[in-house]
């Protein structure tokens, strides 16, 4: 049944004419007879609807009928969703074919007080940086900060390959406004070492229009809470990028001409935020946990939508461009990197005592190579030297060969553990090391 | 009978409506190349239009009681009251097959002779994206025939590899060096100019007849005089060309030079019609604007590829600047050109700190990745160590750190590499095998060094590796490095004239 026709079109945003009472926002309208031609209603009143464009608006004609189709976009809600790759919008893109058991639409309640639970324990990754500095909890939220180019992703595919394999649990990723590419490799890897049949996949990807870009995550997480609530599950859940979120956001907003705030960002980004974060939590079913990456445009760190969705998250880790440049991998500023882990009643007062000192040690050396670069390193005092050398061993302790990134930089991959990593810590300040060139301590697991 | 007789009536009734079984409407208003038309009632989003003999463009906004028309081709002043048609059809561009050696534009144009082409086709604007899984992995090598390139920050067949420096760094150096080095290895290379002068184009399309890379190579270009829509669309109207020979399973190489321009035309664009600006007053979806351009960049799941060399200009050196970041964010690599080592004669002025390779060794063979992984750790860990050791005496070092000091000079001596002068792999091999001589000391690579050297089929291996030697006598060197850049750079123009 028609609904209403179009009466104007510009780039994504439609304009529908209604002689229905039934069209509510959030109802997917759609051109009669043509699936190409899919809209999600954002705003009405009692004569018109304005709509965003699921797909395309190429050769959209004025005047067109328009049909109601659905009260809104729908996922699967079953076992189904294991070892699949779906678009924005629920639809299989994995070429399988697809028999859906049941659905739920994908915008759903937060999770409530009464139900949240946040007692949890310590995930190791197996990354000395992160495990040291910045350690993850079972239902934490982990922030992944980065530039453009510094490392984000291969960082989140390490964690992929070092948490998702050792757990043995579900996981979801979301790709939003990322690189089609890297969608295509991280389903054949997963393929091909036999772990996609516990892992579902989202792509809403950076060649999608904004709504597309925009609808991924909420997909992803559908999809996570079933996990969770129905399967009774600790789930992964990663999102790759939260940011293309709110830009995809802005570029919506900008279409349908609402009144943006600095930057060009909506001013309902914090809200919407909200809704999605607050709905990945830990409940009496199971925990999601969720590493997620966030670009920082023109590394502006300030940014706003980067300060919006950062409050959001119970640890932090920034890749930063400095450290890239130096060459070493993983990029990670650790002054800038941490966690609500890191608390003398949490990680232990070694660990805690260590995080310190090290901390300190670091940032005399980034005093002293100022005075270097003026005086040279022979102007030194003894016990400068010695802060200098062991903490150039420590700064290049904490790099790491990464097993995703053992294509690039041919050294395979290590895990290491927590307790080594504390050791060696321990040992470089101790000045146990001090006659071992600092070049041994590049690209190592733990010092053997 | 009754039924001409209805379309006759209906024709009579909407005459009188004043509307048209024809399409057309009239020009209401101009704002440069937007015009707003009334009376097109049966139109669709992107349909094709003309202005009376004048102008030609699309439909780029439907509203109850007015469109408006973005011009692209314009002829004659666009004034109020025009008459317009709306030809039925999507806009499309043209395209000849007779394009290859020439400069053309998106309209079927052979911009050297002056004239059309005669047998052409259409292009669609834009195509859909690709699907994920029509892709297949980046994994074949593509050879620039620049050492710097090849052995440290490859470039599979599928990649994108943004080149980002400021003006006068060699930014569209590397891209012609990448063109020529092609020739008969069956690409199809397409070079897009954008916004750029006609002296520069015209340079560019000398240069590469000069040294045969004509025969396989199109200039798509819009001159920087033209209508900012043209220059808006033809990096998309390129890609939709590049797409019908991936198609056919051809490999591509599209380079587009650059975006940081193709950025501000855009800005000016959505300005004029009113877009609210963000940052740095560039609409919101100046993202989304190249990222579904250079997505477009893969590896075909039926053979073919698009290879994408973006290029983007800066300003003192800064790539951390909004469209900078943004076109890192959406390519597989960066190639960062400095313009200080540019000055101290090191090109190509390749800044090896800030350069990145996503994919990496996966895209070479493994005698490259083997030398390449090796060279980097080595350069980056020299690079890192030299601005913190300059200072101190290299006496007192120990061996290791002398060593490394060294080969760094060495190393960055035998990356120095003149314009279309390109190395083959065995070359660049042979060129840093003194690497993995593990057992020579400080003094041992020396000889190693020149021995292998002696393989090489120029004095300037030589003259390089004596300037690697010599330095590191001397505690600093700033003139002796330039000397001997000097003399470098001499012998390797004698070998691409040569060439």
């Amino acid at each position: 049944m028609t609904v209403g026709k179009i009466i104007s079109i510009f780039d994504i945003s439609i304009e529908v004419v209604l002689d229905s009472n039934d069209v509510k926002v959030g109802d997917i309208l759609q051109v009669q007879g043509n699936e190409k031609y899919r809209f999600e209603v954002v705003e009405i009143s009692n004569t018109s609807a304005t709509c965003i464009s699921l797909e395309t608006t190429r050769g959209l004609k004025k005047g067109a009928p328009v049909e109601l189709v659905s009260n809104g976009i729908h996922v699967e809600y079953s076992d189904k969703v294991l070892g699949r790759i779906f678009n924005s919008y629920g639809i299989p893109i994995d070429k399988q074919g697809f028999d859906s058991t049941e659905k739920r639409r994908v915008d759903h309640a937060t999770t409530s007080l009464q139900e949240l639970n946040i007692e949890s324990q310590i995930l190791w990754t197996g990354i000395k940086v992160i495990d040291f500095f910045a350690p993850l909890q079972k239902g934490f939220k982990m922030g992944l900060l980065g530039g453009a180019g510094v490392g984000k992703t291969v960082l989140i595919k390490e964690i992929i390959h070092n948490v998702y394999t050792s757990l043995n649990s579900n996981a979801v990723f979301t790709g939003i406004g990322e690189r089609s590419r890297e969608g295509q490799e991280l389903y054949a890897e997963m393929k091909e070492s036999n772990l996609l049949d516990k892992m579902s996949m989202v792509y809403g990807q950076m060649g999608d229009n904004p709504v597309s870009r925009s609808k991924a995550v909420y997909a992803g997480l559908t999809m996570a809470e079933y996990l969770r609530d129905e399967k009774k599950q600790d789930v992964l859940l990663f999102i790759d990028n939260i940011y293309r979120f709110i830009q995809a956001k802005a570029e919506i907003a900008t279409e349908l001409k609402q009144i943006l705030i600095g930057n060009g960002y909506p001013s309902d980004m914090a809200s919407e935020m909200s809704k999605i974060e607050e709905r990945i939590n830990s409940n009496q079913n199971g925990s999601i946990t969720s590493v997620q990456a966030i670009y920082i445009p023109a590394d502006d760190l300030t940014d706003e939508s980067v300060q919006t969705i950062m409050s959001y998250m119970d640890g932090q880790i920034v890749l930063d461009r400095k450290i890239a440049e130096l060459g070493i991998y993983p990029a990670i500023n650790v002054f800038n990197s941490t966690s609500k882990l890191v608390d003398v009643e949490k990680i232990g007062e070694r660990h805690f005592n260590l995080v310190e000192q090290v901390l300190k040690t670091l940032t005399r050396y980034n005093e002293l190579e100022e005075i270097i670069t003026v005086l040279g390193i022979e102007e030194l005092s003894e016990e400068d030297k010695m802060i200098f050398y062991r903490a150039r061993k420590i700064r290049n302790y904490f790099s790491q060969p990464m097993f995703v990134a053992e294509a690039y930089t041919g050294i395979p991959g290590q895990f290491v553990k927590v307790e080594d990593v504390l050791n060696d810590v321990e040992n470089i300040l101790s000045g146990k090391y001090d006659d071992m060139d600092e070049s041994k301590f590049l690209f190592i697991g733990k010092v053997s | 009978m009754n039924d001409i007789k209805d379309n006759v009536d209906r024709a009579l009734d909407e005459i009188g409506n004043n509307q048209n079984v024809y399409a057309t409407g009239r020009v209401v208003r101009v704002n440069k190349y937007n015009i707003e038309v009334s009376g097109l009632n049966d139109v669709s989003f992107y349909e094709a239009i003309n202005v009376a003999d004048k102008a030609s463009g699309y439909i780029m906004g439907i509203y109850p009681n007015k469109v408006i028309v973005s011009l692209v081709h314009v002829t004659g002043e666009v004034v109020p009251g025009d008459l317009v048609y709306a030809l039925k059809k999507e806009f499309k561009c043209q395209f000849s097959l007779d394009s290859m050696g020439k400069v053309i534009d998106i309209f079927g144009n052979d911009l050297i002779a002056g004239k059309r082409f005669e047998k052409l086709v259409e292009v669609p604007i834009e195509n859909p994206t690709i699907p994920i899984m029509d892709r297949s992995p980046v994994t074949r090598e593509f050879l620039t025939g620049i050492t710097g390139i090849d052995l440290m920050y490859p470039i599979g067949k599928g990649q994108r590899q943004l080149i980002i420096g400021d003006k006068k760094t060699g930014k569209s150096q590397v891209a012609l060096d990448a063109i020529v080095n092609q020739k008969e290895k069956k690409m199809v290379c397409i070079y897009v100019a954008l916004g750029k002068t006609k002296k520069e184009v015209k340079d560019i399309y000398f240069e590469l007849t000069k040294r045969g890379a004509a025969s396989y190579t199109i200039i798509i270009a819009s001159f920087n005089d033209e209508l900012p829509t043209r220059t808006y669309l033809t990096p998309y109207v390129a890609t939709s060309i590049a797409e019908m020979f991936m198609m056919q399973k051809y490999d591509v190489l599209v380079v587009f030079d650059d975006l940081k321009k193709h950025a501000d035309v855009y800005r000016e664009i959505s300005l004029t019609s009113k877009k609210t600006p963000g940052r740095d007053a560039y609409p919101s979806d100046i993202f989304y604007t190249h990222s579904r351009l250079l997505e477009k960049g893969a590896q075909h799941i039926g053979g073919g590829s698009i290879t994408m060399l973006p290029i983007v200009e800066t300003k003192s050196g800064d790539i951390t600047d909004y469209i900078s970041t943004n076109i890192i964010s959406i390519c597989d690599g960066q190639l960062v050109l400095s313009a200080k080592n540019f000055a101290r004669g090191e090109k190509p002025a390749i800044d090896y700190g800030l350069s990145v390779s996503r994919l990496g060794g996966s895209v070479q063979t493994s005698d490259m990745k083997k030398v390449g992984t090796k060279l980097r750790r080595e350069l980056l860990s020299y690079l890192e160590v030299r601005s913190v050791y300059e200072l101190a005496n290299i006496d007192e070092m120990s061996k290791e750190l002398q060593k490394k000091m060294k080969d760094g000079k060495v190393i960055l001596n035998k990356l120095k590499q003149y314009k279309f002068s390109p190395k083959s792999k065995e070359e660049m091999k042979s060129d840093f095998a003194f690497l993995f001589d593990d057992n020579a000391n400080a003094s041992g690579t020396n000889d190693n060094g020149s021995k292998e050297q002696g393989n090489g089929d120029t004095n300037k291996n030589t003259s390089s590796n004596d300037s690697g030697s010599s330095n590191i006598e001397g505690e600093k060197n700033t003139s002796g490095d330039s000397s001997n850049s000097k003399e470098v750079k001499q012998g390797e123009q004698t070998k691409g004239t040569e060439a």
